[in-house]
């Protein structure tokens, strides 16, 4: 492995053209500039243009991987064209020491009608590595794409996941000193997922190659990669450790900021409510009642529903809570039992319902707090999917065991029979 | 754009490395390293496209007999009258059109080139130039095709070609120059503005009657006058001298197409090189 190796990033932004025909004129504009090496103002924006990737500057060096996330459009496919020196930027420069190989697109070359086996000379050409290089390495090649028989039919009669092993396959054997890869493990079943993490560990940051990993799920970003990028609108968000970019990413893609007790966004299902019985407000509290805006694995919590009634009402409409993580899975879900009458009746005006954990045991990380009011057999009052956003930071020592994977504590005890 | 000092690139907004020597070194150890993948994507090309078909490798020779056939008619019937052009006109006819086809099916096949590459294009940082010279690779075979053909025809007409038919495939260069320097430029136009492709296929048919391919230059006359200054009309002709006459017509004629054709072709080249970047994104 090349050790002088490195990606060296500075301002660099890209500008894209929105209209066809002014992307037409465009096009021949910058041709000539290009020929008559004239330097035209780029750091400006013409008529329907706009910033893909604005002002992004890094230094990896070997054994760095970075993880770019952000929203669809953020810029990241752009930035990783501009690494990968398909394309030139609009300002700053990029400096790239060492052999660089792409899993961006897979199957680059293939033809249809050519076969698997005359195909894997193909793609192998295109990404640099010559007859030689592929006849040396086919048998490891042909292991890894797994396909077997299929290796001799056109490529034509592929499924789409047959297709990206065999891309991946030649791909994988690039040997580069610098890695990118583009959101192409999206495609594939469990167990070629599962082989390409085994190979990005095994063969890529074994050997200390610097990977750039362009990824929808911060969940592979954040277990892969040791540094991570976050865009959006092609600026940088957030750039540091990866084990630090999971709540800046998540608020990034909502309005609001964590608050005590926040007003629940207005992001209720298309339904028609009655709107008889309105929830204002979620506040969380500690065991005596007082407001909180975070607590430990295995404190008491109580959340307390702040509602508004139109008028006095003798069925209260069944309140719920759900608590999920930042991704949207459900954690723990409560409601009122069937039989809690007596206290079902609601003023008009201000009521308060409270929901109390004696000990909420749920492991260190970000937790959002979902509110309804009414639902199977009642009519629904209101729904808020984000009525608090609240973390859970660390654990008294009682729960210190708690710290690492996992979703909730469960109480348990050791002991030697 | 790139410049390589001790294995590191550099991208940046504007790099006019000029017209220095470093520049041109750069691009023929690209053009040379790259000659792997030309032809691996020539390869591909010509194996998948007659695939597919029924009649496959016979269109090669199909397509050029009908041609041939149809002037050859056209002249049987007096409608296309040449005089006396000291060999049967099927053999006449069929030089030109041999010579010719270098530049009528090379040049769309360039122009398009590049838009068929598709996807990877825009996603795969490899030499765009050898999507455009593979794309010769076609025409040079089916160039032997058709000089098979012509030496079969040559047989069957009693037709002794010139001592100096050795010197044909020297005499092609310039042709395949003036193609790949035409080609390279037009490819780029094409990325841009897509009805390149198209136009240069109209223009290329009604180029082939103005130009003498099928029929011998004249003396006066408005399109005399025009293929004096016509390459190709030079270059075809001089095809067809050296295979039969033994001497060339005009040779100045076909010391400055020449010349033309390789500074075309050194012109567009390194155009094309600077160019390579812009076309990922115009895509």
């Amino acid at each position: 492995m090349n050790q002088t190796a490195r990606i060296k990033v500075e301002g660099i932004s890209k500008k894209y053209v929105t209209n066809l025909r002014r992307s037409m004129l465009y096009g021949i504009q910058d041709i000539a500039h290009d020929f008559f090496g004239l330097s035209a103002r780029r750091d400006r924006l013409r008529k329907d243009e706009f910033w893909a990737v604005k002002d992004v500057s890094f230094e990896l060096s070997p054994g760095d991987t970075l993880g770019i996330v952000g929203a669809n459009g953020s810029g990241k496919s752009t930035l990783l064209k501009l690494l990968n020196g398909l394309i030139k930027p609009d300002t700053g420069r990029i400096s790239i020491r060492g052999r660089t190989g792409a899993l961006i697109e897979v199957g680059a070359g293939f033809h249809p009608l050519l076969t698997g086996r005359e195909n894997i000379f193909v793609n192998g050409a295109i990404l640099g590595m010559g007859r030689a290089e592929i006849k040396r390495k086919w048998d490891s090649i042909v292991e890894f794409a797994g396909i077997g028989d299929f290796l001799d039919m056109p490529v034509k009669f592929y499924s789409s996941g047959m297709y990206v092993r065999l891309g991946f396959a030649v791909a994988a054997h690039c040997e580069p000193d610098i890695l990118l890869v583009d959101e192409v493990l999206a495609v594939g079943d469990v167990a070629f997922q599962k082989k390409c993490f085994r190979f990005i560990e095994e063969t890529i940051l074994g050997k200390g190659v610097i990977l750039c990993f362009v990824s929808h799920s911060i969940y592979t970003v954040t277990r892969l990669c040791s540094k991570a990028l976050l865009l959006d609108r092609g600026c940088i968000r957030f750039a540091g450790k990866a084990s630090e970019v999971t709540p800046e990413y998540y608020k990034a893609s909502r309005a609001q900021s964590m608050g005590n007790s926040s007003r629940p966004e207005p992001r209720r299902p298309d339904q028609d409510y009655a709107k008889e019985v309105r929830l204002t407000h979620v506040e969380m509290c500690d065991g005596s009642g007082n407001p909180v805006d975070s607590l430990q694995t295995g404190d008491p919590v109580e959340f307390r529903l702040y509602l508004d009634a139109v008028r006095e009402m003798h069925f209260m409409p069944r309140p719920s809570l759900k608590i999920t993580d930042l991704s949207g899975t459900a954690i723990v879900y409560s409601t009122t039992r069937g039989s809690d009458q007596e206290w079902m009746r609601l003023r008009k005006g201000e009521n308060i319902v409270r929901c109390r954990f004696d000990s909420l045991n749920l492991i260190m990380g970000q937790y959002v707090l979902q509110a309804k009011l009414g639902g199977a057999g009642d009519l629904v009052q209101d729904f808020v999917r984000e009525a608090k956003l609240f973390e859970v930071k660390g654990a008294n020592e009682q729960y210190e065991s708690s710290l690492g994977a996992g979703l909730v504590y469960a109480k348990n005890q050791w002991s030697l029979l | 754009m790139e410049e390589k000092t001790a294995g590191e690139r550099i991208y940046l907004p504007v790099q006019n490395a000029g017209w220095g020597w470093a520049i041109w070194r750069e691009l023929f150890l690209e053009l040379y390293e790259s000659r792997g993948l030309i032809w691996r994507l020539f390869l591909r090309d010509f194996s998948a496209r007659y695939r597919q078909s029924i009649l496959g490798i016979l269109w090669a020779l199909i397509l050029p007999a009908l041609g041939v056939g149809t002037f050859v008619l056209l002249n049987r019937s007096g409608v296309l009258q040449v005089g006396n052009v000291g060999v049967p006109y099927t053999v006449y006819a069929l030089m030109g059109l041999t010579a010719w086809h270098v530049f009528g099916g090379g040049l769309p096949v360039c122009t398009g080139s590049i838009l068929a590459g598709g996807s990877m294009v825009v996603k795969i940082n490899f030499p765009k130039k050898a999507l455009v010279i593979s794309a010769l690779g076609q025409v040079v075979f089916e160039l032997l095709i058709r000089l098979g053909l012509l030496t079969v025809v040559m047989i069957v007409f009693r037709v002794a070609p010139s001592w100096t038919v050795v010197f044909v495939p020297m005499v092609l260069i310039p042709l395949f120059l003036f193609v790949l320097g035409l080609g390279l430029l037009l490819s780029l136009c094409n990325v841009v503005i897509r009805d390149t492709a198209g136009v240069v296929g109209v223009v290329t048919s009604f180029l082939m009657f103005l130009t003498p391919v099928v029929y011998p230059a004249g003396e006066g006359g408005l399109l005399a006058k025009i293929s004096v200054y016509n390459p190709l009309a030079v270059l075809v002709t001089a095809f067809r001298d050296v295979a039969l006459k033994g001497t060339l017509t005009d040779p100045a004629a076909f010391g400055w197409a020449s010349g033309l054709s390789l500074i075309l072709f050194l012109f567009s080249f390194r155009v094309f090189h600077i160019m390579e970047a812009r076309i990922a994104e115009r895509i």
